[in-house]
């Protein structure tokens, strides 16, 4: 059973494990915002009939190409840059802006900057469960605007993307999930990739952030308004590098086991990319404090807070990931706060009254049901069964917070960017022997 | 204005599209199963169809989503095949000629 608006991705849902004549019923219209005899007349009026007729009928499908039998080399159109475009609209491969069309000798091009063999799988991806190739990713990296030699870092991140803890299965939500990447390593400064004042802004980082949102949607398979159902749809992903010339902490990449040498991209998903408050030093109050207070305040308005408290297999996963800038993160440092000591501080000084955190599950999770109810179930800890005017723990662990350095040096900013569904996941870089040669070569 | 010839950015097609299990002709004296993810108020209308499905076909045999694996708001992709498994099991094992899944997509 979907309501209006879903079949099609159950459909596809259905089609990407192989079965291609899903019965489908439809419940007509937002049964969320349906009071009870609307439902009730809605499904003896329309429903029933509907499921009865899924039980009973086939509803037959067409032969569909079999497993892997397209030829990947195949030319698929000819034509102008403009009619190209137009024929990747039509198609759905693009995200609506301009492509760069991807011919063979621009794609081969890509090609040089991996050793991988263009045809070898790199990964399978959720939803449709289609095969990554070096082949494939460079197209989309083409179509993106990227320059050859990023290849190693969208290879990395469709390695990212492919991983269990990726669970890329889960960004359909109708809340809006889009991945970004976050770049680490030598790398960063070795080709140009911006850290520091408006980086997800400047080339090449949008290029970049650019085909991952195309390798989602044409290799993931998540198109919106059929499987990626964000209600009022996504930005483009963006692509963050971190500041570590700029940071008094460790990098990112070290935090979860990679030597600081090591070029790592992680690709993380956030449900917002919003706003930027600025935490000011202040009399009787320092900029570090004010800080820590502000990323709390943050933290506890964003709208998926309801699943914030959750631990255990029942619960939602959670990752929140906060953006500092140099400047913020300097005055944390220079109080005596690690970054540790910054996630255990928000863990523990982030609250809310029972009663707020009730009314937020109650009446805008899907689920609808109270913080007492989610303790009994095992997924919130005791504390969520107390009086409504206790104020809670609204994280499960310091170990949601995610802290990249990054933005402008002379910027007192943090920005926190919830995200839910997916952990965030570090690959590798792996670069061709022959990188600093492909690297002075005249188009590189 | 010079002509380019393009290649596809689709990913390649790794499961052999097949399809599912023949329908049964009729509900009469048919059992079916509930299969409920625990959100958009299926706890509401599984009883309702229940009732509706068991007025038209009284001797259909209707298995409630409560004696299913249930497991609200798991998005841990082993947990996930591991739920179906469980379900799939379950539903053999209570004598299912079909299960109906939902609320929602």
């Amino acid at each position: 059973m979907t309501t209006t608006g879903f079949s099609l991705l159950a459909r596809l849902t259905g089609k990407a494990g192989g079965v291609e004549d899903l019965s489908i019923a439809e419940y007509p219209g937002p049964l969320g915002m349906h009071d009870a005899g609307e439902i009730a007349r809605n499904i003896e009026a329309v429903l029933i009939d509907r499921i009865v007729s899924g039980l009973t009928q086939s509803r037959g499908h067409a032969a569909t190409a079999a497993a892997g039998s397209r030829d990947s080399r195949q030319i698929v159109f000819c034509g102008t840059a403009a009619e190209v475009n137009a024929f990747f609209t039509t198609e759905e491969w693009s995200d609506g802006l301009p492509i760069v069309p991807p011919t063979p000798e621009l794609v081969e091009c890509f090609l040089q900057f991996t050793d991988r063999s263009p045809d070898e799988e790199i990964a399978v991806l959720p939803s449709a469960n289609l095969r990554a190739t070096p082949l494939n990713i460079s197209v989309n990296a083409a179509m993106a605007g990227c320059r050859p030699e990023h290849m190693p870092l969208i290879v990395a991140a469709v390695e990212a993307m492919g991983e269990e803890r990726c669970s890329l299965n889960n960004i359909g939500s109708s809340s809006g999930i889009f991945p970004f990447v976050l770049i680490n390593g030598p790398i960063v400064a070795q080709l140009g990739i911006n850290a520091g004042a408006q980086l997800v802004s400047r080339a090449p980082n949008p290029a970049i952030g650019r085909a991952i949102g195309l390798i989602v949607r044409n290799i993931a398979g998540f198109r919106p308004g059929a499987s990626y159902m964000g209600t009022f749809g996504y930005p483009l992903a963006v692509a963050l590098a971190e500041y570590a010339e700029e940071s008094p902490w460790e990098p990112f990449h070290v935090e979860h086991g990679f030597d600081r040498g090591a070029n790592t991209v992680t690709v993380g998903v956030t449900n917002n990319w919003g706003s930027s408050p600025a935490p000011y030093d202040r009399p009787g109050q320092s900029g570090a404090q004010t800080a820590l207070e502000l990323l709390s305040r943050e933290i506890a308005r964003k709208t998926r807070v309801f699943n914030f408290p959750g631990q255990g297999p029942h619960a939602e996963k959670v990752m929140i990931t906060l953006l500092l800038s140099p400047p913020v993160v300097k005055s944390l440092a220079a109080a005596g706060y690690s970054k540790q000591d910054v996630k255990r501080h928000l863990y523990e000084h982030t609250r809310m009254s029972l009663r707020e955190f009730d009314w937020i599950s109650r009446y805008t999770s899907i689920s609808g049901i109270t913080a007492r109810e989610r303790v009994d179930e095992g997924v919130f800890p005791p504390e969520f069964a107390g009086a409504p005017d206790d104020r809670v723990r609204i994280l499960s662990s310091p170990d949601v917070l995610h802290i990249v350095v990054c933005g402008d040096a002379h910027r007192n900013r943090v920005m926190v960017m919830e995200g839910g569904h997916t952990q965030p996941t570090t690959k590798p870089v792996r670069l061709p022997p022959n990188w600093a040669e492909l690297l002075q070569q005249p188009d590189a | 204005m010079k002509k380019l010839e393009v290649l596809s950015p689709a990913g390649l097609a790794v499961v052999a599209p097949g399809g599912s299990a023949r329908r049964i002709d009729s509900l009469d004296g048919k059992t079916v199963g509930e299969v409920w993810n625990g959100v958009f108020k299926g706890d509401f209308t599984f009883p309702i169809i229940r009732k509706l499905l068991q007025a038209r076909y009284p001797r259909l045999k209707v298995i409630p989503y409560t004696e299913f694996p249930h497991v609200p708001g798991s998005d841990n992709p082993t947990r996930q095949r591991e739920l179906a498994r469980q379900i799939a099991v379950a539903a053999k094992e209570k004598g299912c000629d079909a299960v109906i899944s939902g609320n929602g997509a």
